[in-house]
């Protein structure tokens, strides 16, 4: 797997019902959009047709919540059936999920549980991605998750967890700026280590989202627009990793439209400042050494 | 020094503290191998939040989470029960159904089938119709696709063949036989009203959708019969004779053609056959 696998994308936003007919009906100015793959895993109806209506004009990308990489249960096959049909009619530039997991012994838990960060657990949750994208035919992108408990046993950060576990199952990493913010203020980290330890190569896209303080924690709502200190913290990835698709989430009090279209458009406007900053420096070193 | 847990056990144990009942801390005194700080042991506390604590925000997220979903797919059991029986209702209701599918969107799926033998329908004695009713409309929102047949389409046919021609009901209809008129508390609802009880009488329901919207209409019990000898699939004559069957006095045609208009209409049949 190599970043020129996929393309890039540009600026995106998470398609949601309460823009469903608006996007239909106005087709407004976005580089692309990305479903949750759970919401169209459905025999039929009006998410379906949405899909189809919505894929005739934007590039689409799939990033699910329930693979469950982490469990300890066997990878359920009528999930990865379900989710490679829906990938064969959405057609997106590539499928996501999520490095956790959500349930064991059969039963869901529909949330994202982190997993004890050691050497055995990242060869457990490697051999499980070969195998779903084995399945799928096509390699996929593991988002880092927001947490709120840490495990004793960790003899690892989830930095170089999430690293490993790309090299050995050679996937890619859908980087989740505000989860990183989330994680490091709950486990005291500094975000910044932990992007500048990530394989840049294996970054195919970015997350940017809103989450809320309960003081002695953060928690990940997807309710808020997205933080100062998460905006600085997007401009620092962007510096590092160079030219890569991001999209904004907004789950909860989802506001108008509008406002998500100006979200993107703030996170372009960041990485074109990044990159001419990039190139202005290079310029100067070159330059200087001239 | 091993770990004292593998990953297995451990995701056991997280799990069964997120969904114990009474919260992490009594969840944690069920464990017979773990005290409070067999707890510490695994999951690394702090002076902010101690080790439950922060197992604590996963068992909130977990409940309110399925809260949620079940109080949008259920409004008029919501509006009926009232916003603390809801919630005490589906704590009891996640101990004995937990979500095993992998989409949430069929957390509600056993709602009904709790609520049967539930003692809150002493006070409340038709709110597993009424679930029942509510989960049918979000069970055909999302239903197979299938080419509706209309009247166009059945006009275009040659006379001649209409007797031989099969019917069947699209994929997205159910048809439900309830014992409380529970559709009148739904219309309540629906239209932003204070619902009232029922009343206590056997009434047959067709749910269904049409043009990505889900509806609902009572039906009596010759519409019922028909509906469900369309769903295995009859030939139009078949359906002409079951009405004739129940017709006195009247124009068969008349009759017949009054029930196609309505049938068609809804977008409820499909054509499997000629």
């Amino acid at each position: 797997m190599k970043r020129s696998d996929f393309p890039f994308l540009g600026f995106g936003i998470g398609l949601r019902r309460d823009h469903y007919v608006h996007i239909i009906e106005t087709h407004p100015k976005v580089d692309w959009f990305e479903i949750l793959s759970e919401n169209f895993m459905v025999p039929g109806g009006r998410p379906l047709e949405v899909l189809d209506q919505v894929k005739e004009h934007y590039p689409l990308v799939m990033h699910g919540v329930s693979m469950s990489i982490g469990s300890t249960d066997p990878i359920r096959i009528d999930y990865l059936c379900e989710l490679k049909a829906l990938a064969k009619r959405a057609a997106p530039a590539w499928v996501s999920d999520h490095l956790c997991w959500t349930g064991v012994g059969g039963r869901n838990l529909h949330d994202l549980l982190p997993l004890p960060y050691t050497p055995e657990v990242a060869r457990h949750v490697s051999e499980r991605i070969r195998e779903v994208q084995d399945f799928l035919e096509r390699p996929i992108l593991i988002e880092n998750v927001s947490s709120y408990m840490a495990f004793n046993d960790s003899t690892m950060t989830e930095w170089e967890f999430i690293s490993e576990i790309a090299e050995q199952a050679d996937c890619g990493i859908l980087l989740d700026i505000n989860n990183i913010f989330v994680s490091a203020f709950n486990h005291k980290f500094n975000p910044r280590e932990y992007i500048d330890a990530i394989p840049i190569e294996r970054v195919i896209q970015f997350h940017l989202a809103g989450h809320s303080d309960h003081g002695t924690y953060l928690l990940d709502t997807h309710d808020h627009p997205v933080r100062d200190e998460v905006w600085d913290l997007y401009a620092h990835a962007a510096r590092r990793v160079g030219l890569v698709s991001a999209l904004i989430e907004w789950d909860d009090n989802i506001p108008e439209f509008e406002v998500l279209a100006q979200t993107a458009d703030k996170a372009r406007s960041i990485h074109e400042s990044v990159m001419e900053e990039s190139h202005r420096n290079a310029a100067a070193i070159r330059s200087s050494i001239a | 020094m091993p770990p004292p847990y593998d990953l297995r056990s451990l995701e056991g144990l997280l799990y069964r503290l997120i969904t114990a009942p009474s919260g992490v801390a009594e969840g944690l005194a069920m464990e017979k191998s773990l005290d409070d700080g067999g707890l510490s042991r695994i999951i690394a506390g702090d002076q902010r939040l101690s080790s439950i604590e922060r197992v604590d925000i996963y068992a909130n997220m977990y409940f309110y989470r399925l809260l949620e979903v079940l109080q949008e797919d259920f409004p008029a059991t919501l509006a009926i029960l009232g916003a603390d029986r809801f919630h005490n209702l589906v704590t009891g209701y996640l101990i004995e159904y937990p979500p095993a599918h992998f989409s949430i969107m069929h957390a509600g799926r056993n709602l009904a089938d709790f609520l049967r033998d539930h003692p809150i329908r002493e006070d409340f004695p038709f709110i597993a119709d009424l679930a029942r009713m509510e989960r049918a409309l979000i069970e055909v929102f999302h239903a197979a696709d299938a080419s509706a047949l209309d009247a166009e389409q059945m006009r275009a046919i040659a006379p001649a063949n209409w007797p031989s021609i099969k019917l069947g009901l699209h994929p997205a209809i159910e048809i439900l036989e309830l014992e409380w008129k529970v559709p009148e508390v739904l219309r309540a609802v629906e239209r932003g009203e204070e619902p009232r009880p029922p009343t206590r009488e056997n009434v047959g329901v067709i749910v269904w959708r049409n043009r990505n919207v889900a509806h609902h209409r009572e039906i009596d019990a010759v519409e019922r019969d028909l509906l469900t000898a369309l769903a295995k699939g009859i030939s139009f004559a078949e359906v002409c004779e079951a009405i004739a069957a129940g017709v006195e006095g009247e124009d068969l045609a008349a009759v017949v053609n009054r029930r196609l208009e309505v049938w068609l209409g809804a977008g409820i049949l499909v054509l499997s056959g000629t």
